[in-house]
């Protein structure tokens, strides 16, 4: 088992595709979540994967409301060995991985080959997934029985949303780079 | 990187007559019976009816979109619930219907809990002094379906797009990941969310309809025949007359700089009165304000308006007042469209 205190970055808005986001939200330079525990076990083909930050005002209800935002955290791995990490992969270098919701019952499984081409999907079998709030932070644990990407390059990004600060899409706080799971 | 927005083929476009809107919301109604029933959209208009001076819908929705004052992008809000929509409203019928006469307590049709706004809150209040300069007038909106859409343009995932065949702005509700961005950038607040769906949604301009030649259905409904659709680039149509023949409709916030493809004829209005009851001459709705909403072109629409106005008045002929009278309803709309279906 490996534990180690990720430093968390704000994802650069300036990269974000489209004019409105990166002007409307230039000033935010601050991650909004300075840092994640991370802690990864590997036997065989199997992982277990589990993050945990503050979150002092979760958010795990949108429903019937407009303006509230889900918290979430989403772990990318790259399927190529120069998959770019901070635009969320390239054009034939995909990442992918798995996208949890605070407000939903199942995460996504996800993959992107650059910023804004994010497809969600169903989550494949052989994964579980496990999500705690309390004493002012979320705990969430995703184990499966294999993952071929990372068992073959062994490194991952994390990506965590707080709702309450309306983080989405691009507003997020990221690991600063590919992380060495091994 | 702001994104590149191709000119469509054709631009459909609507004029509305602010001068013949009576706020019944038979437009409103229309659009909303036709498009938005669904629980997740139910506190929606796509088409409203508001009362202007006044908070308008989403409740001071010109205060809190995505643009400033010079057309430069700011961050924008999107709109709560129950303080600047209005939840949709939940009635007390079955308490109502099992009231009878014999009983004790009656209880009267009233919505559940304690709204505080909703579309239409501020109906009819305007503002001024009776007799003096009280002063309304109604500003029926939809989406201007801009050739340059904040909402597309807020879209990281490229959800929102422009249709080629008649400048329809779309959203595609596949691609959207509900992050609202759209919601807060359009500054006219005409995107709106979806929250049982999780995905944005806005006025299609009935576009199944102008596929057949047909209308929006908040234009074919409107008692008051105040509203005008064509495409921009046929000259023999009511809009190319209106916004580039005589130049009387004109857009809502022009500063914004998104091209809406929406326009307004400006309100006209009876003039003051002064201390004995006479008119004084000036406009009772402050030109400041009608050029708060449509800019300084909104002088020359109503000097032209008045000019014509006073041409039919003396029996002289005016194009522009007999499209505006509507007199045959049939050409306030003319949607030509080669591919259209034979609808027998």
């Amino acid at each position: 088992m490996k534990q180690q205190t990720l430093n968390l970055v704000a994802a650069p808005t300036s990269m974000q595709p489209g004019g409105y986001v990166m002007k409307a939200y230039q000033s935010s330079i601050e991650a909004i979540t300075a840092s994640a525990e991370l802690e990864t076990e590997n036997a065989g083909k199997r992982w277990r994967i589990q993050v945990r930050w503050a979150a002092e005002k979760p958010v795990n209800d949108i429903s019937s409301e407009t303006d509230l935002f889900p918290d979430a955290c989403a772990i990318l791995v790259p399927t190529t060995a120069d998959a770019p990490w901070i635009t969320m992969g390239d054009k034939d270098k995909a990442v992918e991985g798995i996208l949890w919701r605070a407000d939903k019952d199942q995460p996504w499984s996800v993959r992107a080959e650059g910023l804004g081409t994010m497809e969600r999907s169903a989550i494949t079998e052989g994964w579980k997934t496990e999500a705690e709030w309390t004493g002012g932070y979320w705990t969430v644990t995703f184990s499966t029985n294999n993952w071929a990407a990372l068992n073959q390059f062994k490194q991952l990004a994390v990506a965590v949303w707080q709702g309450s600060a309306r983080e989405r899409g691009g507003l997020k706080s990221v690991s600063p780079g590919w992380v060495a799971v091994s | 990187m702001r994104y590149e927005v191709t000119t469509p083929k054709r631009q459909v476009a609507m004029v509305l007559d602010l001068n013949k809107c009576l706020g019944c919301h038979t437009c409103s109604v229309a659009c909303k019976k036709l498009w938005n029933t669904d629980s997740g959209t139910d506190y929606t208009y796509w088409n409203n009816v508001e009362t202007h001076p006044g908070r308008g819908f989403p409740a001071d929705w010109q205060q809190t979109g995505g643009r400033t004052a010079t057309g430069d992008v700011k961050q924008g809000k999107v709109p709560n619930l129950d303080t600047e929509y209005g939840r949709a409203w939940q009635f007390n019928h079955k308490n109502v219907i099992a009231t009878d006469a014999s009983s004790k307590k009656k209880d009267w049709l009233r919505p559940k809990g304690d709204p505080s706004w909703g579309p239409n809150w501020d109906e009819d209040e305007g503002t001024g002094t009776y007799p003096q300069d009280n002063h309304y007038f109604y500003l029926p909106r939809l989406c201007n379906h801009c050739a340059e859409p904040a909402c597309l343009d807020a879209c990281p995932r490229k959800a929102i797009y422009k249709r080629d065949e008649d400048g329809i702005v779309l959203v595609n509700q596949d691609r959207c990941h509900g992050y609202r961005f759209c919601v807060e950038a359009c500054p006219y607040k005409k995107v709106y969310f979806d929250h049982e769906r999780q995905v944005a949604a806005k006025c299609i301009f009935c576009m199944p309809r102008i596929e057949e030649e047909v209308a929006p259905a908040c234009a074919r409904q409107c008692p008051g025949r105040l509203r005008f659709v064509g495409y921009r680039d046929d000259e023999d149509g009511p809009i190319h007359k209106l916004v580039e023949k005589y130049k009387v409709a004109i857009p809502l916030h022009p500063e914004y700089g998104l091209k809406p493809n929406v326009f307004y004829v400006p309100p006209m209005s009876p003039p003051k009165l002064d201390d004995k009851g006479r008119p004084t001459g000036e406009s009772r709705i402050p030109m400041s304000y009608l050029e708060g909403l449509f800019g300084k072109e909104v002088h020359r629409s109503l000097e032209i308006l008045h000019a014509e106005r006073a041409k039919k008045k003396q029996g002289q002929s005016s194009e522009l007042m007999d499209l505006l009278i509507a007199y045959d309803w049939n050409d306030n709309f003319k949607l030509d469209n080669p591919k259209a279906r034979e609808v027998i």
